[in-house]
């Protein structure tokens, strides 16, 4: 059962040595942090890293936050920040041995991430719920988008879709964009009436 | 601006395909006992050795420092292990001990009279260097990912 504590309380309880509160820290936050790294390209292993990464991150911060409100958001920036320099970077480097890489995981730039992650709905939007909103933005598409999306979702391939959808298999990909786009436009509406 | 892959990506996720695996939530559980009350941080230093040099051959150069203490160690990596040997300068006194973390196991060493330590052979991955000293708050270097 999920921990009905805030984020922030949990984040606090952490650091006051419970480790339940971590665990569920873990359970909440967690699957995003896999699908930020999957979602820069990452393979598994990277995707790994990059999950641990930023838990380290905050294992090196937990005594020293400030705003705990922030956490969400400042999970999120950490995860990216690691994952683009993987991504950059091939693994072959040392990912965050200078200090402009690792600027973004101290606590005093907690406030910060908290803004940017108010700046950035959509983002919060796709990583809400595990996803669940996104899945329903899908359901107010019209056809064929709203096939086609979830066909996509379940890693349908290419020539699958084409017959599934009833249409020339080279028209796939102008389709997908264009749906991806439809999609693209409906969340950033969504957010903008609550 | 969300771009397509970063779309499709979470389509994935909330079609509750590419979940994360099982290890990696319990290997994150487990991150929570490196925590460390009342450590200093030494932070890494910019130099050419931190940015590395891709496909580059031999030792690399690692550095972190405090206000007052510095770690240097060179990394080697071979056969998909990695090596460290570095030191800690001043010298942190006859008594100190410095632990080589990483999320799967830590090393204990006692500095040499030059300040000196060592480890072999460990895994590739997430790493930091902590240096104890009776009476003083432990200092630990920022994680740092090593990777063949």
């Amino acid at each position: 059962m999920e921990d009905p504590r805030e984020a922030a309380e949990l984040l606090t309880a952490a650091a006051l040595e419970d480790p339940s509160a971590w665990n569920a820290l873990v359970a909440r936050f967690g699957p995003q942090l896999w699908h930020i790294a999957r979602a820069c390209g990452l393979n598994k292993a990277d995707a790994e890293d990059v999950v641990q990464g930023t838990w380290l991150r905050l294992v090196e911060n937990l005594y020293a936050i400030r705003e705990p409100a922030g956490i969400a958001s400042w999970l999120r920036t950490t995860a990216r920040r690691e994952a683009l320099l993987i991504a950059r970077k091939g693994g072959a480097e040392f990912a965050s041995g200078t200090a402009s890489a690792l600027d973004g995981a101290t606590a005093a730039t907690f406030d910060t991430a908290a803004r940017q992650g108010a700046a950035d709905p959509v983002s919060a939007l796709l990583e809400a719920d595990g996803g669940r909103l996104l899945w329903q933005a899908i359901s107010l598409l019209h056809e064929p988008c709203r096939t086609l999306l979830r066909l996509v979702a379940t890693d349908t391939g290419g020539r699958q879709l084409a017959v599934r959808l009833g249409v020339p298999a080279g028209s796939v990909g102008p389709t997908r964009a264009r749906c991806l786009d439809k999609l693209r436009t409906l969340i950033s509406l969504e957010e903008l009436v609550p | 601006m969300i771009d397509d892959e970063y779309l499709l990506a979470s389509l994935r996720t909330a079609a509750g395909h590419d979940p994360m695996p099982a290890h990696v939530a319990a290997s994150s559980r487990d991150l929570y006992t490196l925590r460390l009350v009342r450590a200093d941080t030494a932070n890494p230093l910019e130099c050419a050795a931190n940015r590395g040099v891709r496909g580059g051959a031999g030792p690399r150069m690692v550095r972190f420092a405090t206000e007052e203490l510095l770690f240097e160690f060179e990394v080697t990596i071979g056969d998909g292990l990695i090596d460290l040997s570095g030191h800690i300068s001043p010298h942190p006194g006859q008594d100190a001990t410095v632990e080589i973390r990483t999320p799967h196991l830590t090393v204990i060493r006692s500095p040499a009279g030059g300040g000196q330590f060592a480890a072999t052979g460990l895994p590739p991955g997430w790493f930091s260097v902590v240096c104890h000293r009776p009476g003083l708050h432990p200092v630990a270097t920022r994680w740092v990912r090593i990777r063949p």
